[in-house]
């Protein structure tokens, strides 16, 4: 009897769960979802918790995720307002938001296909919006004319609308991922990088060679600068000593034949200072001794020495 | 009511085959046989059925570890717990599957990103060797990758971020492929970055600020986008172009052939300045003792003449011989060769021929003379 009681609730317990099972589910915190009847729609669900339902083949859930989604595509050749060619991606980042929608639009939600669609509207948006901008826009030395940032703020505005009502799907962001050229033209811009490193390499020379000229020619023109200073200060100095030295030639004044006899004395002995070679007469005294010559009569006093007949 | 099979047939009953004597017996040993085996196979289902309860008990009981929070979700829904919906690291207690489910979350992990858009095609096989592919004159969009510059060069860049997670709920539950979305905010960020600078400034002159530029903007996409995560330092790596790297480093040498020429032009300046500077004080040097030299002999002159004054006033035959003697004896003394010729014959001419050695140039500082 005993047996047989645990038995029957043994088999109630495991009715009641596989009943569980078919009249309630869960709805995780990161889903939403959407319940239909006969295939027919009945209802939205968009909190996470525990719900009632008719078991199949009454009733139906359909679940989606309802967290932001990474979406990104082919690297795709577009043009720009001015005919330049780009090659260009972007990324966006969407959410289910009409599970509704979503799943009338795409059977059974198939996500794959969604993203398909997704794709075409992003396309059609880049293409649209990049066409309506000069190259200048997207890549440029004046920093005021890229418009980077506002050409992928009008491309989310252009998307967002028709994501939503077409597809039931909410653009939460979006951003231009690469930029690129085609194939033909980065060789070109090889070449142009080249051509603009070589001037960059002359021009550096040029300036490496104009910059230390111009350093000497300062350097040579301090340096002249500074000795004519120096010449200036050393006039001034020769002056002083030349007005100086004026003080003492007053006294040369008290006899102006001794003093020039003088000077000729000092001219005479520094003239023959060093190393001279003398050729001279043996009359020359006081070698006039050398031939046994007395010293001539001494001139009466107050006679010039000028007018001797001596040789000095 | 059913016979025996052990029993005796009745008379007059239909004979059939007759009956094997051990067949009865068989089937009683089948029978207990099955018996016992039924027996068998519900009990290795009632313990199997006990681990299954006590495991499904026991499986509620989790552990979270010291990086990671976790969030219990009851039927689905995130459950507050103690007014928070995370639960710290430490053991905790949740219902088994299917009422509870535990979602874990790591916060304290630094994690990696790496921009996918702006380096060279290359193989792993070459990454490992640290070598870098062959240089190609073009390059190939979708292989390559390559960021477009503020001046329309080319450059290549790759970033690698590292981040952690610092709001978990929004991290679990409002982003589906983080890592992606991050890794396009990343390359957005460094497409940005490179449209605001030239290829030489993001290479070489301006590389710092390139790299500042690139962080703003992924922190304002981080900002903006609410991705609950604190940016770890970046990390940019920056190259010219292969086929292009031999222009760039000949730009560099050039750049530091100038820096070298100005450096020789400054130091040969400066040398110039401070020579002249020496030039300018011996100048000074020279005629301060020139002009003390000049004064110091005309003063001298002057006490000589002074002292012979009167001595020449009273005889100037003599005092004149006496002086001119003496300055003869020093010219002789200072003559290095002195030739006395012999007298000739009166009327007859003679011829002398010195062969002298050329004396050298030798400068002298002029020297004031009365």
């Amino acid at each position: 009897m005993k047996r047989n009681l645990i038995t029957t609730l043994a088999g109630l317990l495991l009715g009641l769960f596989f009943i569980t099972l078919l009249t309630l589910f869960q709805l995780r915190e990161s889903e939403i979802g959407v319940v239909t009847t006969f295939g027919r729609f009945s209802r939205s669900l968009s909190d996470p918790g525990l719900y009632a339902r008719w078991p199949w083949p009454v009733q139906r859930i359909y679940r989606f995720d309802k967290r932001i989604q990474n979406f990104e595509r082919k690297f795709e050749q577009t043009t720009t307002a001015d005919g330049r060619s780009l090659i260009i991606s972007a990324f966006l980042g969407y959410r289910i938001s009409n599970p509704r929608l979503f799943l009338e639009r795409f059977a059974g939600g198939d996500l794959t296909s969604a993203e398909l669609n997704l794709e075409g509207l992003l396309r059609d948006t880049k293409n649209g919006v990049i066409g309506r901008h000069a190259f200048s826009d997207l890549i440029s030395t004046n920093r005021a004319r890229v418009k980077l940032r506002d050409i992928e703020q009008e491309m989310l505005t252009l998307i967002q609308p028709k994501a939503e009502s077409n597809y039931g799907i909410t653009i939460e962001l979006l951003g231009i991922k690469q930029l690129g050229l085609p194939e033909s033209i980065t060789s070109k811009v090889f070449e142009r990088m080249k051509a603009e490193r070589q001037r960059l390499v002359k021009q550096f020379q040029s300036e490496g060679e104009a910059e230390a000229i111009r350093i000497q020619a300062d350097a040579d023109r301090i340096r002249q600068e500074i000795l004519s200073q120096a010449e200036a200060q050393a006039m001034v100095i020769r002056g002083q000593g030349e007005a100086e030295a004026a003080k003492s030639y007053a006294i040369f004044e008290q006899n102006p034949e001794l003093a020039v006899f003088l000077i000729q004395l000092n001219a005479l002995s520094a003239s023959l200072k060093d190393r001279s070679t003398l050729v001279l007469d043996p009359q020359t005294p006081p070698f006039n001794l050398l031939k046994g010559h007395l010293p001539e009569k001494p001139a009466s006093a107050g006679k010039s020495p000028n007018s001797t007949s001596d040789r000095p | 009511m059913n016979q025996s099979p052990s029993s005796p047939p009745r008379p007059g009953a239909p004979q059939g085959p007759k009956p094997d004597p051990a067949r009865p017996l068989e089937q009683e040993l089948g029978s207990q046989a099955l018996n016992e085996a039924l027996k068998s196979g519900f009990r290795v289902i009632h313990w199997l059925m006990i681990l299954v309860l006590i495991s499904a008990l026991f499986s509620g009981i989790v552990t979270i570890q010291p990086n990671e929070v976790a969030v219990i979700l009851r039927f689905g829904k995130a459950v507050e717990t103690r007014g928070d919906r995370l639960l710290q690291p430490g053991l905790h207690f949740a219902f088994p599957y299917p009422i509870d489910e535990i979602v874990r979350i790591p916060v304290g992990l630094s994690q990696t990103v790496q921009s996918t858009i702006g380096w060279y095609a290359t193989t792993p096989e070459l990454e490992a060797k640290n070598q870098e592919p062959p240089a190609r004159d073009a390059l190939t969009p979708g292989a390559d990758g390559y960021l477009i510059t503020s001046d329309g060069n080319i450059l290549h860049c790759r970033a690698t971020l590292k981040y952690r997670i610092t709001d978990p709920v929004r991290h679990a539950f409002r982003f589906r492929e983080m890592k992606s979305i991050l890794q396009n905010a990343l390359n957005n960020a460094l497409l940005h970055g490179a449209s605001e600078f030239t290829a030489d400034a993001a290479l070489y002159r301006r590389k710092i600020e390139f790299k500042e530029a690139v962080i703003e903007h992924l922190s304002e996409r981080i900002r903006s986008q609410e991705l609950g995560i604190t940016l770890d330092p970046l990390d940019i790596q920056v190259a010219a172009p292969l086929s292009v790297r031999p222009a760039f480093e000949a730009v560099l040498a050039a750049e530091q052939e100038r820096s070298q020429r100005i450096n020789e032009a400054q130091a040969d300046a400066g040398q110039t300045i401070l020579k002249s500077a020496g030039e300018s004080n011996a100048v000074h040097s020279a005629s301060l003792a020139a002009s003390n030299q000049m004064v110091l002999a005309v003063a001298a002159e002057a006490q000589f003449f002074s002292a012979q004054r009167h001595h020449f006033e009273a005889n100037p035959k003599l005092v004149s011989q006496r002086l001119i003697t003496e300055t003869l004896e020093r010219v002789f003394t200072n003559a290095q060769d002195k030739f006395i010729l012999p007298a000739g014959h009166p009327g007859v001419a003679r011829e002398l021929r010195l062969q002298l050695n050329r004396e050298p140039v030798r400068l002298t500082t002029k020297e004031p003379q009365l």
